[in-house]
């Protein structure tokens, strides 16, 4: 939880300093404005400000987004492999803000933060999903399959990234399963049989990917920053992974938060693949669709055990595990009968 | 005492918080946490006296659905095709058992949930019985009819579990 009282802002403004000290070698008069909270979810905090100093004489100017890892959360994820995946798809055709600095182990920020270029743009799931804004919903929708066909068909080996855990397109499947298990096994507060069950289902029907691909792992309207109809930075890049690109088209596609009242997925599925030339196929995307219910209610079962715990306070979080029964019978919904092959 | 029940008490709080605290605190991250926290007691509101006839049938459900997967490994022990599954029978015998020993007319929510917690593991360590390998030799289980039935019984019983469970966690006046 974010408190903004002046004294917070004060302390804030003080270690950014440090930071940026540390970073910017040439820079004198550092001075740092308008510093304020902003919504980011619930796995870290958020601030915006305006940095200036003098260079060589020249004044220089960066409004920026701070992200600082919350005490505890919903997502158990490193930000030094978001920061690198940011810097590194800079310029490559996928919209993200521009990385700056980065307080990997917390010691000028007391939590690992990183700093990025304020992209100008609002991130409303609420607004998107009505009605009313149909016609821009359908065109950011549009925009999303694209972005997904850019990011998918990257050349990874041109980019840098082997920060990010190697797969195969044979074990992408499989390392998203024992990942979320583990956490599952992990956070779970009780046994979960339907959980238990969903896991050998996925265990027993893992499709082998077309290809390795990055995968933003969080890849839904709710992360487009957009003004007006056009999308200008995918944000929260914190499950970004390798694996199979199929896993971000399920989860863009929820029911909880998709864009099918203006998009529909084949229509989407369709755009996605004449743009990247990747087919996506049903028994592939209903298996991912059916894995995003299973992490969804690991991430909510982490929250909520975070929040048990006493390692937050976030009241975001405390109720978060009554979540889980709708997402669970959502899989049951979509899961093929038995002994049918999909 | 039965007035005024819980419910109505939790209730009457969420409204006070709703009208009369919240309408005082500016828009930012205070009154995001107090919005939830009015939800929060909302929900339980509605949900605290469901709780216990919840964890009741959700109990004999899952008991129920155990005699019954006993019942098939008793029939797959007697024509051998199921010896391997034999000490997985006894376990879910043992654990029904001890509900009929247990004597209290009146169980506490607590009890039950205790119970509840026993009768998930047993489920989820059945799946997994199911699932192993009949000997270190073979790779995997090959597919029998008990499983198969066993694996249907079950599958039809979580989408009852889930049913009950979202009689209690689904929020104020949301959809089923």
């Amino acid at each position: 939880m974010t408190v903004s009282s002046a004294a917070a802002v004060e302390d804030l403004v003080i270690r950014l300093k440090g930071l940026l000290k540390a970073n910017l070698h040439r820079a004198e008069e550092i001075q740092i404005d308008n510093v304020a909270p902003i919504t980011a979810g619930n796995a870290r905090q958020a601030w915006e400000f305006d940095v200036r100093w003098i260079d060589r004489g020249e004044e220089k100017k960066v409004s920026c987004v701070m992200l600082r890892k919350a005490e505890a959360g919903q997502l158990e994820t490193d930000l030094i492999p978001e920061f690198r995946i940011v810097s590194a798809l800079w310029r490559s055709g996928v919209p993200v803000a521009r990385a700056l600095w980065m307080d990997s182990e917390g010691r000028w920020l007391g939590r690992p933060a990183f700093i990025v270029e304020k992209v100008e743009g609002a991130t409303d799931l609420f607004t998107l999903l009505k009605s009313e804004s149909a016609e821009r919903s359908r065109a950011i929708a549009q925009q999303l399959a694209a972005i997904a066909a850019e990011l998918h068909t990257l050349d990874l080996n041109k980019l840098g990234i082997d920060f990010l855990p190697a797969t195969t397109r044979e074990t992408a499947a499989a390392q998203q399963i024992s990942y979320w298990e583990s956490l599952f096994l992990k956070h779970r507060m009780e046994p979960h049989p339907v959980m238990a069950a969903a896991f050998i289902w996925l265990k027993e029907h893992q499709p082998i990917a077309r290809r390795v691909s990055i995968v933003h792992g969080d890849f839904r309207f709710g992360n487009c920053l957009y003004e007006g109809h056009r999308v200008n930075a995918m944000l929260d890049w914190e499950m970004v992974h390798l694996g199979d690109p199929v896993e971000d088209i399920a989860w863009a596609y929820r029911a909880l938060w998709g864009p099918q009242a203006f998009l529909s997925l084949d229509e989407f599925v369709r755009r996605y693949t004449e743009l990247s030339g990747i087919p996506v196929d049903s028994r592939t995307l209903l298996f991912y669709r059916l894995l995003g219910e299973v992490k969804h209610s690991i991430i909510s079962l982490t929250g909520a055990r975070s929040f048990m715990d006493g390692r937050t306070r976030n009241l975001f979080l405390a109720d978060r595990a009554s979540t889980i029964s709708s997402y669970l019978m959502q899989f049951l919904d979509w899961l093929p009968a038995e002994g049918t092959r999909d | 005492m039965t007035k005024p029940t819980i419910g109505d008490l939790l209730n009457g709080v969420a409204v006070s918080l709703r009208e009369s605290v919240l309408p005082e605190i500016p828009a930012g991250p205070i009154r995001r946490q107090i919005q939830v926290a009015i939800s929060i007691i909302r929900r339980v509101s509605v949900a605290w006296d469901k709780t216990g006839p919840y964890l009741y049938a959700d109990n004999k459900d899952i008991e129920e659905t155990l005699r019954r997967v006993c019942a098939i490994l008793d029939r797959a022990g007697a024509d051998g095709s199921g010896a391997d599954l034999e000490p997985m029978r006894q376990r879910i015998r043992a654990t029904l058992d001890r509900d009929d020993d247990s004597g209290v007319e009146y169980p506490s929510p607590a009890a039950l949930a205790a119970r509840n917690v026993e009768l998930q593991g047993q489920l989820v360590e059945l799946q997994e019985a199911l699932r192993r390998p009949p000997s270190p030799q073979s790779a995997e289980r090959p597919p029998s009819a008990e499983r198969i039935e066993i694996l249907a019984m079950l599958r039809v019983l979580f989408r009852r579990m889930l049913e009950r469970e979202l009689e209690v966690t689904a929020p104020p006046g949301a959809k089923k």
